[in-house]
């Protein structure tokens, strides 16, 4: 996938950081620009909206969740926060405040390039109806899933709950957002239900069930399907 | 211990007679009648038997009358019992009768002897009477002291024992008597507080508290304050043994929160240095020029692994702090435990190749309510444990099941265990394991905490010398249902 072109706006203010992820970014072919507070940050996406945004979640006038906040009333850019073991109700909140997903520190630059990548690629772009990851493969059109060219079968829940996670392949998707796509409105709390059916659909697509490798959780957030 | 209570009246008109001769006119009335009824019946029995015996003979029954009296009333009424006895002998049976003159001599000599015989009779048996009545004061007062005693030496004990003085008192008194009401109790309050007829006595201690007794079962106010006496002097006691234990709790207390302190400040400026300095050295052999790429990597790997120990440990730290500070919030929802083990050994797998994690968490083990992430960090814990201790290549096993109420998750590891004498402390922060070089200390003490603020337990089981088993467990819910 090219980024040619594409500008990421790192909001930290640690310079040693935003140093780092400069380097980081820039060696994989991207633009970079860099905000230290909440007010520079919403400043810089109100002058020229970059491509995507790396937030930091603790900022020297405030949080990056208020920057979610105000950015979400007009805008779409994808937004990747950065948080600490242990603050899972921050990044919770970030999360519920339209951040698109975060990456936890320290982390490596294999995991921010893939969160960048997944949060870059527009869901409505995406005109393959059928994706591989490893040796599963899912058709979203004829509603099939095989894995190594055997076919798996899922009740329609069971699929619709895949069908969601591979459109969004590589991206988080919250337990909220898989209850409403799946279940629809009213059923964003019934976590249960993901649990259960979590397990049906591992059980039918993972080579080894109690050791997931496609269908990720992310313990308290919600689950991910792993992109390659 | 038998109830000496009943015996409590006799006491008290004992100690009155000791005490103060009251001679009252109805006293007098009546020991006199008695004293008239007893002669005259012997009268009337010597006159039926006149007829048979010589009155010189018969004359010996007056003796019964004098023995009588002395017995009951003394020696005074036995001696007044006497004179009464040969003036009825003499006016009643002796020639010339109904006259008190004496016609012979001889009659005068038995007259004379009997009287006498009389006197020494009354007395020796007053005599045995004040005795017994002495012995069985003595015996009754005994008692009493005995009955004090034990109820001082239960204050005393209870109180040396006890935490509270006020409910220790209330205890005591208790475990006096059982019938109800109470024969005697005692209560810490202001003002006495007493119920039907109860005696009030203060207890004259720092903090003054009332004893109460039921005279009917026995206790006068003598004897209630001379135990008052003696209890306040207990309490006072006990009064400052307790604070000296608070004041030794409080300074204990502080002593190990200083210790803490002092743990942890040995355990940052130790455990985070190591890490630092291999950073540092490391990222300063970067600069050397011409350096080999395979060291060149090996240094980079160093920084990375050492970064990755270093932030590690500021997270167990941190963990901690908001475990000692009861922060740590759980985001409580329903958790697969099966799902919790797998991100925890896949961590664990990757930080530590050389182990294989064996899995037997049944996919479909109830779900409970607890926060997911805190979880994972339990059993990447509990693993990461389970993995340094044991042998290289030797298996690290998770189980998984429910049952009893519960449902449970096992981590077992294939170390030499823990010896019985360490595993009471092994859940506490900065204990490490024998070997150095063995993490921070603070796994265990942070599972602990998680797993406790999620509403669940800790423990270490069989440890028999071939490896040790942690279990955690959750109390198993009603199990939610999918609406459609």
């Amino acid at each position: 996938m090219s980024t040619d072109g594409q500008r990421v706006l790192v909001v930290d203010d640690e310079p040693q950081i935003v140093r780092a992820l400069k380097v980081i970014l820039r060696g994989a072919g991207y633009a970079t620009q860099q905000a230290e507070t909440k007010q520079e940050a919403l400043d810089a996406v109100a002058v020229r909206p970059p491509d995507a945004m790396v937030l930091d979640l603790i900022l020297p006038d405030g949080s990056g969740v208020e920057v979610c906040k105000e950015i979400r009333r007009w805008s779409g850019l994808p937004i990747i926060v950065l948080s600490a073991v242990g603050d899972e109700r921050e990044k919770v909140r970030a999360l519920d405040a339209g951040a698109d997903d975060y990456i936890t520190k320290p982390f490596g630059t294999d995991e921010l390039l893939a969160r960048l990548r997944a949060a870059l690629r527009r869901v409505g772009e995406e005109s393959e109806p059928r994706v591989r990851i490893d040796d599963l493969e899912v058709d979203l059109e004829a509603r099939e899933v095989s894995s190594n060219g055997e076919v798996i079968h899922l009740t329609p829940i069971e699929f619709d709950l895949l069908r969601v996670l591979t459109r969004h392949r590589g991206k988080l998707v919250t337990h909220r957002q898989l209850l409403h796509e799946v279940w629809g409105p009213g059923f964003e709390n019934e976590t249960h239900y993901l649990r259960v059916h979590v397990a049906h659909i591992r059980a039918k697509i993972e080579p080894e069930p109690s050791r997931p490798r496609y269908l990720v959780t992310e313990p308290g957030v919600g689950y991910r399907l792993r992109e390659d | 211990m038998p109830d000496p209570a009943p015996r409590g009246p006799t006491l008290k008109s004992a100690m009155d007679a000791r005490g103060r001769h009251r001679i009252d006119a109805a006293r007098i009335a009546v020991v006199g009648a008695e004293i008239v009824l007893s002669v005259a019946a012997i009268t009337g029995v010597v006159a039926l038997l006149d007829e048979v015996a010589p009155v010189t003979g018969l004359g010996v029954l007056y003796i019964l009358a004098v023995l009588v009296i002395a017995v009951r009333r003394g020696q005074i009424a036995a001696l007044a019992t006497a004179v009464l006895s040969v003036l009825a002998l003499n006016f009643f049976f002796i020639e010339p009768r109904y006259r008190l003159t004496i016609a012979d001599s001889h009659n005068f000599v038995a007259l004379l002897v009997f009287l006498v015989v009389a006197l020494v009779v009354g007395r020796l048996a007053a005599t045995a009477r004040t005795q017994t009545a002495e012995a069985e004061r003595r015996a009754l007062l005994a008692s009493a002291r005995e009955r004090e005693a034990m109820i001082l030496a239960q204050a005393a004990s209870s109180f040396l024992s006890g935490e509270n003085v006020a409910t220790q008192l209330e205890r005591m008194a208790d475990r006096q008597t059982t019938s109800t009401p109470r024969a005697i109790r005692a209560g810490i309050t202001a003002a006495p507080e007493t119920q039907g007829g109860e005696l009030a006595v203060r207890i004259p201690s720092t903090r003054p508290g009332w004893l109460y007794g039921r005279p009917d079962a026995g206790w006068d106010r003598a004897s209630l304050e001379r135990l008052a006496q003696a209890l306040a002097r207990l309490i006072d006691l006990a009064r400052e043994r307790e604070l000296l234990a608070e004041r030794s709790a409080a300074a204990e207390a502080a002593r190990r929160a200083d210790a803490t302190k002092t743990a942890l400040l040995h355990a940052i400026s130790h455990d985070l240095r190591s890490p630092l300095t291999a950073i540092t050295t490391a990222a300063s052999g970067l600069r050397q020029e011409g350096l080999p790429p395979e060291d060149h990597t090996a240094l980079l790997e160093a920084i990375e692994a050492e970064s990755e120990r270093l932030a590690r440990m500021v997270d167990d730290l941190l963990d901690l702090s908001r475990i000692e500070a009861g922060a740590v919030n759980p985001r409580t929802d329903w958790c697969d435990l099966a799902d919790a083990v797998a991100r925890a050994a896949e961590q664990v797998e990757r930080r530590f190749g050389t182990h294989q994690i064996e899995l037997d968490v049944p996919a479909d083990l109830p779900l409970v309510r607890a926060d997911a992430a805190q979880l994972e960090r339990v059993f990447s814990n509990l693993l990461e444990n389970a993995v340094k201790f044991s042998p290289e290549s030797a298996a690290v096993r998770v189980s998984g099941g429910s049952g009893g109420g519960r449902v449970t998750v096992r981590v077992t590891d294939s170390g030499p265990g823990i010896p019985s004498s360490r595993r009471s402390e092994i859940f506490e922060p900065f204990v490490r394991g024998t070997e150095p070089g063995q993490g921070s200390g603070l796994g265990l003490a942070i599972c602990r905490g998680l797993v406790e603020a999620n509403g669940g337990e800790i423990s270490l089981q069989g440890s028999a010398g071939k490896g040790s088993t942690f279990a955690v467990t959750f109390p198993l819910v009603a199990q939610p249902v999918e609406a459609r």
